[in-house]
């Protein structure tokens, strides 16, 4: 195969060998009648960039298109001459991209060519390159501007000047070196590791010193340069490997054995990461390194709890700062809603943090806002996230946080803003009535508070009638009315008024029959039987199996039995 | 293949049985109920399908207020009302409007779950033993013969076992309860002595003694969080590998007077996770979940007969409610919580809490049998006597219809999910198909004696009595091992009172209620280690 040459491609082969002057072009010096166009020479100084130079490269080997675009584009307004060379050198270039073809000197071979080229004979190709040579029109032709469109110069890259891009480029040369030959290094100690001979000598393979030095000078070499050329961003694979902080390290290299069944393929960085983790924790390291090692790992993997647990122990171990960490935390929780090893990981922080502020009431009750807001925070993106109300409940209890009105008035806002989310419902009902200002311990949710204040059972009962009346079907509020009479010891039959305003004749036949809440209708059927109206309880409970909620026929069924079984 | 129109004999006995005054349309079958407000309208764009209009129609009871949660209810409705009416054009389905269980996809895409992982599974790597449990479950309950897999297993799990006792999400990981009850049932499902031997049990039993917390509860990993699912997981364990109760002195429970064991203070845990609703959550003081249910109510049946230690530890009228809240209509499916969606793998969480509250029910030792907790309260509650269940307490049908409508990947993909436009998963095929397996079958618990057991349990704490086992007739040669609740002896029948509107070939395989796998696998590991005493 001919090796294809690009436009693009001839100007990266420039841009990597800079030579002062394109070599592809030259001045037009012919008889054509319009004097040759010059393309605008930019200056040469110390201010052009690359992509500058790009485009007058890219200018100064069209020299004909420069002169068609004076003349507004439009072929017919150049003298027939220059719009011959213009097609010409459009042909020229295009058989200089397939040399084998171009080369071809049979005459069948010339009238292939010319057909493909341009649709004539052997004679108009003839003519072509007769005007080539006459004009010294360039052949190859320099890659225009859509180089910045392919990603061709990165990271801003072409916008550096000249002599700046040429020094990075003979650094990113000097890491490629270095990288093979740290490569080398590496795979000699591997196979030092187990046991290889040189294929020469037949000898044991033996890293020396000496080699070891060098190597260890050549990571150092090889991060500052990194480190100039990407700042703090490494590339992806061997990331640690030629990091000269992690030099000490032997990586623990876990082998998946045979036939593993839902083995993963792990991305290399991934993997080697791992393998660091494997060692560092082996020697029980608790580090900065550590710490910023479990950061990389949690970035790729956060549903890790085995590097959690690590992290947590360096946070400690090096008694670190847990209002940092907890901000850190904060971002990492904010990108990945679905994870619970974060709150696990928050709830060990605020274990360790708590006794060392519980005696400054300013502190802890800025921590608590602090944690409240990002709570909201969270719970804004995901507002029945379980994780995050298990955490809050404990948080709760921990710093005492029951009778707290702004916790209350948080929770309010979130059951006006959705009042079907039962998760607020559940966290209020903890807030309620697992205070220890006035719940005994020890009681079953489902059991009767005889401490509870009437006053606070009074107030929850209100609040729930109120929110029923806006949606009267919405379970959350009825399984939080049924809860608060249960654990206020009142009796079920208090709201039987209030239940019965959601049913209208029961019973009374198809047209007079209408219940607006099926869950006051299952209420009612429990005061009923609690007053030991079974009929009117059997009635109930009918209905519903019947019409109202007749997904829940076997269960209804089943309730009716139970009216008839022994008390 | 599929077979059409063909009329079962019990299909006829039960109409006839239910429905004297025999209606002009092939009517649906509802318990117990004579005058039904419900009828099977021929379904306008399928004509001749029998679906109730049930499935087919928005629910009666609606509200006006739109909210965040009441949208996203109605969106999935919609997505599952043209699945359920008969209207899908990518489903087959069949005289009910129920399409087949696409076997054949289904097992490709367990088997392939089970080999090589790409790169973006990267965030599974720490629940590699989970993937192995799902497919391996979800297959056996497919039919497939999983025994092929038992070295390549036992390789696996061996890489993953720490020196330390339990197993790991992966090599050199912390042994994790999860994980390690996802190993330990992995095990058991592929069967064989040398799988069984994978197995370090005495490292397993100090491990868990490790984790075992002076209230009561597990710990899921050593410094990790407390919750209900590790007090069902380490029942699990303990039970199907027969480990001793003793406490190891390193255990933070240890009181040193024997007067504590691995189990005691579990059934008060689980007690303080039930909430005001009825349900339970996954620790003291959160939102009730239909996830922490299961747990619940498994590990309850394996600290004793369900029949007592359900009732000792749990509102059980509450919980019944509650579990019953979780289904919907039009939808069929069961829900996690309250006002939240339907979920495919509630169909077990949820659905497979039904066999053992129903176990419990059924027990006739249940309501009056001696209560286990020595709060009177407790012993006041369970003196009040509840009806047995004799009729399915939730909707087998909606639930059915569900699973084969909504919840299987239409693509060639294959698989089961959560739901329409979800991708499907190892996790959701797993749980999709044990709720199916509970829908299609029920179980039956024979009786306990209640006074060898209660003399059991007492000489268990005492770590004296030598166990007796009900149903197995020998004698356990470890003198304190096992628990009593394992060797409960349950029966599964296929559920076949009323309507079948699937198709016989699409019955999956039975599981066991409390160990989610074939109960001829629970056996065999549990008689395994019988013959194994001490470590």
């Amino acid at each position: 195969m001919p090796s294809k040459r690009k436009p693009g491609k001839s100007e990266a082969s420039g841009a990597s060998k800079p030579s002062p002057q394109p070599t592809t072009t030259t001045t037009i010096t012919t008889t054509s009648a319009t004097p040759p166009p010059i393309p605008p020479t930019p200056p040469s100084d110390d201010t052009q960039t690359v992509l500058d130079r790009a485009k007058s490269r890219s200018a100064a080997s069209r020299p004909l298109d420069a002169l068609l675009h004076q003349n507004g584009g439009a072929l017919s307004a150049l003298s027939r001459q220059d719009q011959f060379a213009w097609l010409a050198a459009r042909i020229a270039s295009r058989l200089a991209k397939r040399p084998a073809v171009a080369s071809l000197t049979t005459t069948a071979g010339a009238a292939a060519v010319a057909r493909l080229s341009c649709g004539g004979g052997p004679k108009t190709l003839k003519e072509v390159w007769k005007v080539v040579n006459e004009l010294s029109l360039p052949l190859r032709v320099a890659g225009t501007t859509c180089a910045r469109k392919r990603g061709y110069y990165r990271n801003g890259e072409g916008d550096l000047r000249v002599k700046d891009f040429e020094a990075r480029w003979e650094k990113k040369v000097v890491v490629s070196c270095l990288a093979v030959e740290s490569r080398c290094f590496r795979d000699r100690r591997e196979r030092e590791r187990r046991g290889h001979k040189e294929e020469k000598t037949r000898e044991q393979v033996i890293v020396t010193e000496q080699e070891v030095l060098e190597e260890t000078r050549r990571r150092k070499e090889m991060a500052a340069l990194r480190r100039e050329l990407y700042g703090g961003g490494v590339g992806k694979d061997g990331r640690l490997a030629t990091d000269p902080e992690w030099d000490d390290v032997e990586p623990v290299v876990l082998e998946e054995p045979e036939g593993a069944l839902a083995a993963i393929a792990y991305p290399a960085d991934y993997a080697e990461a791992m393998a660091y983790l494997r060692a560092v924790m082996q020697a029980k390291e608790y580090s900065e390194r550590c710490l910023r090692l479990t950061e990389h790992i949690i970035n790729m993997n956060p549903a890790h709890y085995t590097v959690w647990l690590y992290r947590a122990a360096n946070v400690f171990a090096l008694k670190l700062s847990i209002p940092d960490e907890v901000a850190w935390l904060n971002r990492v929780a904010l990108a990945n809603l679905k994870n619970y090893q974060i709150w696990h990981h928050r709830h060990l922080l605020v274990e360790n943090y708590f006794p060392t502020i519980a005696s400054d009431p300013s502190t802890l009750s800025s921590f608590a806002a602090a944690e409240r807001s990002f709570l909201q925070q969270i719970l804004s993106h995901d507002t029945k996230n379980y994780h995050v109300w298990s955490y809050r409940s404990y948080l709760v209890g921990k710093l005492n946080l029951f009778g707290d009105a702004d916790e209350l008035a948080a929770i309010e806002a979130m059951i006006d803003d959705d009042v079907r989310n039962n998760s607020a419902w559940s966290h209020r009902f903890f807030l309620v009535f697992s205070n220890p200002a006035h719940a005994s311990p020890g009681f079953a949710a489902t059991e009767a508070d005889p401490k509870v204040p009437a006053a606070v059972v009074d107030r929850e009962i209100e609040y729930a009638k109120e929110k029923i009346r806006l949606v009267p079907q919405n379970q959350s509020g009825w399984n939080y009315l049924r809860g608060v009479l249960v654990k206020g010891g009142r009796k079920l039959g208090s709201v039987e008024e209030f239940a019965g305003g959601f049913v209208k004749g029961l019973g009374e036949g198809e047209e007079a029959e209408d219940v607006l809440s099926t869950h006051a209708l299952d209420l009612l059927a429990e005061i009923y039987a609690e007053q030991g109206d079974k009929e009117k309880a059997d009635l109930s409970l009918t209905r519903l199996g019947q019409k109202w909620d007749r997904i829940r026929m076997g269960y209804w069924e089943w309730r009716r039995k139970c009216l008839e079984a022994p008390a | 293949m599929r077979q059409k129109g063909v009329a079962f004999p019990w299909r006829k006995m039960a109409t006839q049985q239910r429905r004297p005054p025999a209606p002009p349309s092939p009517a649906h079958l509802s318990p117990d109920s004579e005058t039904v407000d419900e009828e099977i309208i021929p379904n306008r764009r399928q004509p001749g399908l029998m679906i109730p209009d049930l499935f087919t129609q928005l629910p009666p009871v609606r509200d006006v207020l739109v909210t965040e949660t009441s949208q996203v209810q109605d969106e999935t409705v919609e997505l599952c009302l043209p699945l359920l009416s008969g209207e899908s054009e990518e489903l087959q389905y069949n005289e009910h409007g129920v399409p087949p269980l696409d076997r054949e996809r289904h097992v490709k895409f367990l088997h392939q779950c089970l080999g090589q992982l790409p790169g973006r599974f990267v965030a599974a790597d720490a629940s590699r033993p989970w993937f192995l449990y799902w497919c391996l479950s979800a297959l056996t309950m497919l039919g497939e013969d999983v025994t092929p897999y038992r070295q390549s297993l036992a390789a696996t799990a061996r890489s993953m076992q720490n020196d330390t006792g339990g197993f790991g999400g992966g090599g050199r990981q912390l042994s994790h309860m999860a994980t390690t009850y996802a190993v330990v049932l992995s095990l058991a499902l592929v069967g064989g002595d040398e799988t069984y031997e994978v197995v370090d049990r005495k490292a397993m039993w100090r491990w868990l003694c490790s984790l075992k917390q002076p209230d009561g509860g597990f710990q899921v990993c050593l410094g990790g969080e407390e919750d209900i699912r590790g007090a069902y997981c380490a029942a699990v364990i303990i039970s199907l590998l027969r480990l001793p109760l003793e406490l190891a002195p390193e255990s933070l429970a240890y009181t040193g007077d024997g007067s504590v064991n691995l189990l005691t203070g579990v059934g008060d845990y689980v007690r303080r996770c039930q909430t005001f609703e009825g349900g339970i959550s996954g620790q003291p003081n959160a939102e009730a979940h239909g996830a922490y249910a299961f747990c619940a109510l498994g590990c309850l049946a394996l600290l004793d007969h369900p029949g007592r230690s359900i009732w000792s530890y749990l509102d059980v009228p509450r919980l019944i409610a509650w579990l019953s809240s979780r289904q919907y209509a039009p939808e069929g499916g069961f829900s996690g919580r309250t006002n939240k969606l339907v979920d495919g793998c509630y169909s077990h969480w949820v659905g497979g809490c039904f066999p053992l509250i129903e176990a419990c029910l059924n027990s006739t030792s249940g309501g009056c049998g001696a209560p286990a907790a020595d709060d009177p309260a407790i012993a006041a509650a369970s003196s009040k006597r509840l009806p047995p269940a004799d009729e399915s307490l939730f909707n087998r049908e909606g639930l059915i219809r569900y699973i084969l409508c909504c919840c299987q990947d239409q693509t060639k993909r294959g698989g089961l999910r959560d739901k329409p436009g979800k991708m499907s998963d190892a996790y959701h095929s797993c749980y999709v198909l044990s709720g199916l397996s509970s829908a299609q079958h029920q179980w039956v618990l024979d009786e306990p004696e209640p006074e060898a057991t209660q003399q059991q349990l007492k000489g268990q704490a005492e770590g004296l009595v030598p166990e007796k086992t009900a149903g197995e007739g020998t004698l356990s040669s470890s003198p304190l091992s096992s628990l009593p609740g394992g060797e409960a002896v349950w029966a599964v029948l296929p559920y076949l009172d009323g309507l079948r509107i699937f198709d016989n070939t699409d019955r999956v395989r039975p599981i066991h209620p409390v160990y989610a796998i074939p109960q001829q696998s629970v056996r065999a590991m549990r008689e395994y280690f019988r013959a194994r005493p001490g470590f």
